[in-house]
């Protein structure tokens, strides 16, 4: 039975019985520009009370169902936060890798802020971004994968193993490092998102390691992988040391004090947790 | 990360299929059924799924009208609204949504990597040329011996939802689902052309890596190309072609071992 008449049904007698043929029944719905009714009977979706319903039912689900994952997506994961980590291009690519292996010419450390709020990774590169962690893990689990395989060692568990191996690393390494910060009560910025990125930034220099070690064998594997640790943790001390210390220890100036001196320690030996996690987790790939 | 705040990323455009139908339904009584759900999103966070701003735009669900650029979100198949009569029924193709006019267009753009591609192409989310692509694909797997289609299928659909996510956090406007997947099965095509020079010759000799190398790079180049036109993303090329070479570099893998 038809909901509501069509008016476009010139072609058809007048009919005896009613039609319950019609499947979708609008006569050109939507057809060009819905700006409006505009003459042609839009509403005429099917011509079953029931199935409308139901489909009102499904959708209006579907749409709940939308609305939840989002909002709870929303709560673990803060999306807007994590575009501004990704928020990079080509140039602070390049120059932040090789920052990374070459932080020894790099003068000014500071982080630009515009207004309160720092500044996007595009435009500042001492901002830290996301797109170079989570970049540098994938390789290094397919770099890994494939040192496994060029020793006839690889089976595709042992990759799972690696990844999940690696991640489990970085997660105890950040929850360190925010207990750390958390019992030394420093007044910091740091978001836990940071850590995670300053975390990952080992990943570019156990590539290089691993990726030598295979071209050039265990000599040049333990080479570069001395120079990328070296690296790593002049880096990590720059950036990390204007971020923990009080403004005049960052400056260069000598501080005295327990306080300085604690957070002087924390920051060492962040960054040389470092080194010694890139160690641990590249040197089984490389015979 | 002031200019990032006030965006509208469409998480689950797929489903504006739904939303077309709530919105046909209720389009005869009023105007406020289908705005009221919406209205709940009119708030300034960047995760508003529907922005109230899109909702009175034309959105055309498919139609007969095939070859016009409909926007990313709406769906390119089943839910056209026809006329009961027979005589008045689209063609199965055109009802499928199967142009292969468009399939044959946009296999001509990855097969020229150096041509600039047209952002508008990938409007349309198409996902029969890539499921041909991807069958071909185990097809010449097959012809070589290897029967690892549970490997393609899982990688695939791994790969999708990485650069599906990934693509939605650095690009300005959001990106579908369908359309990353589509756009990455077409570009699957070279490696075809690469698994199928495997069964012929071994791929394993220093001619083999080179030509897989440039294959990778053929694929993902043309990839990244298409995804930076389609998604206005600047200065970002090589950044998406990486991950792309990652995906297309495990299917390469699967080719040669």
């Amino acid at each position: 039975m038809r909901m509501r008449t069509t008016s476009t049904d010139s072609t058809e007698p007048s009919p005896l019985f009613e039609d319950t043929s019609a499947g979708p029944g609008a006569a050109g719905y939507g057809r060009g520009q819905d700006k409006g009714p505009a003459g042609y009977p839009a509403q005429t979706l099917l011509s079953d009370p029931m199935s409308n319903l139901a489909m009102a039912y499904g959708s209006s689900l579907a749409s709940q169902g939308k609305e939840m994952v989002d909002k709870n997506l929303d709560r673990f994961i803060p999306i807007s936060k994590l575009k501004y980590y990704f928020a990079v291009d080509t140039i602070y690519v390049g120059k932040k890798l090789g920052l990374l292996v070459f932080p020894y010419m790099h003068e000014n450390w500071e982080v630009s802020y515009q207004q309160d709020t720092p500044v996007a990774p595009r435009f500042d590169i001492n901002a830290p971004d996301l797109y170079i962690p989570v970049m540098g893990f994938i390789t290094y689990v397919l770099v890994a994968g494939l040192a496994l395989g060029t020793q006839n060692r690889f089976t595709p568990e042992s990759l799972g193993m690696q990844a999940s191996s690696a991640l489990v690393w970085l997660i105890i390494e950040v929850l360190a490092t925010l207990l750390s910060l958390y019992l030394i009560t420093v007044n910091t910025d740091l978001t836990t998102i940071d850590l995670v990125a300053f975390s990952g930034y080992k990943y570019v220099g156990m590539i290089v390691g691993v990726v030598a070690g295979l071209l050039f064998g265990r000599t040049g594997y333990y080479l570069s992988l001395l120079w990328c640790c070296v690296s790593i943790f002049v880096f990590m001390i720059r950036t990390l040391r204007l971020k923990i210390l009080s403004e005049a220890a960052a400056e260069g100036v000598l501080v005295r004090g327990a306080k300085n001196q604690l957070r002087m320690y924390l920051t060492m030996s962040i960054a040389a947790a470092q080194p010694i996690f890139m160690y641990w987790l590249t040197f089984h790939l490389v015979r | 990360m002031s200019g990032f705040d006030n965006l509208n990323t469409d998480f689950y455009q797929s489903s504006y299929s739904v939303d077309d139908q709530n919105q046909g339904y209720a389009y005869g009584n009023t105007e406020d059924p289908y705005k009221q759900p919406y209205g709940q999103y009119d708030y300034s966070q960047p995760m508003a799924y529907a922005s109230p701003g899109m909702m009175p735009q034309p959105q055309q669900p498919y139609t007969g009208q095939i070859f016009q650029p409909t926007p990313a979100y709406t769906p390119a198949s089943s839910q056209s609204m026809y006329s009961s009569s027979f005589e008045d029924e689209p063609p199965l193709l055109e009802e499928l949504g199967i142009n292969f006019d468009h399939i044959w267009q946009k296999t001509l753009t990855v097969l020229h990597p150096m041509k600039v591609a047209d952002g508008s192409i990938m409007n349309e989310t198409d996902l029969a040329g890539p499921m041909v692509f991807c069958l071909a694909f185990g097809a010449t797997l097959l012809l070589a011996g290897k029967i690892q289609f549970g490997y393609v299928y899982g990688i695939s659909a791994i790969g999708c939802l990485g650069m599906y996510c990934l693509l939605n956090l650095m690009s300005m406007t959001g990106v579908s689902f369908g359309c990353a997947s589509s756009v990455l099965g077409y570009c699957l095509l070279p490696m075809i052309l690469l698994s199928s020079f495997g069964v012929l010759f071994s791929l394993q000799g220093m001619m083999g890596i080179v030509i897989t190398a440039l294959v990778i790079g053929w694929c993902s180049f043309s990839a990244s190309k298409i995804f930076i036109s389609a998604l206005e993303m600047e200065g970002q090329q090589l950044l998406v072609a990486y991950p792309c070479a990652l995906l297309y570099g495990v299917f390469a893998l699967i080719s040669v071992f």
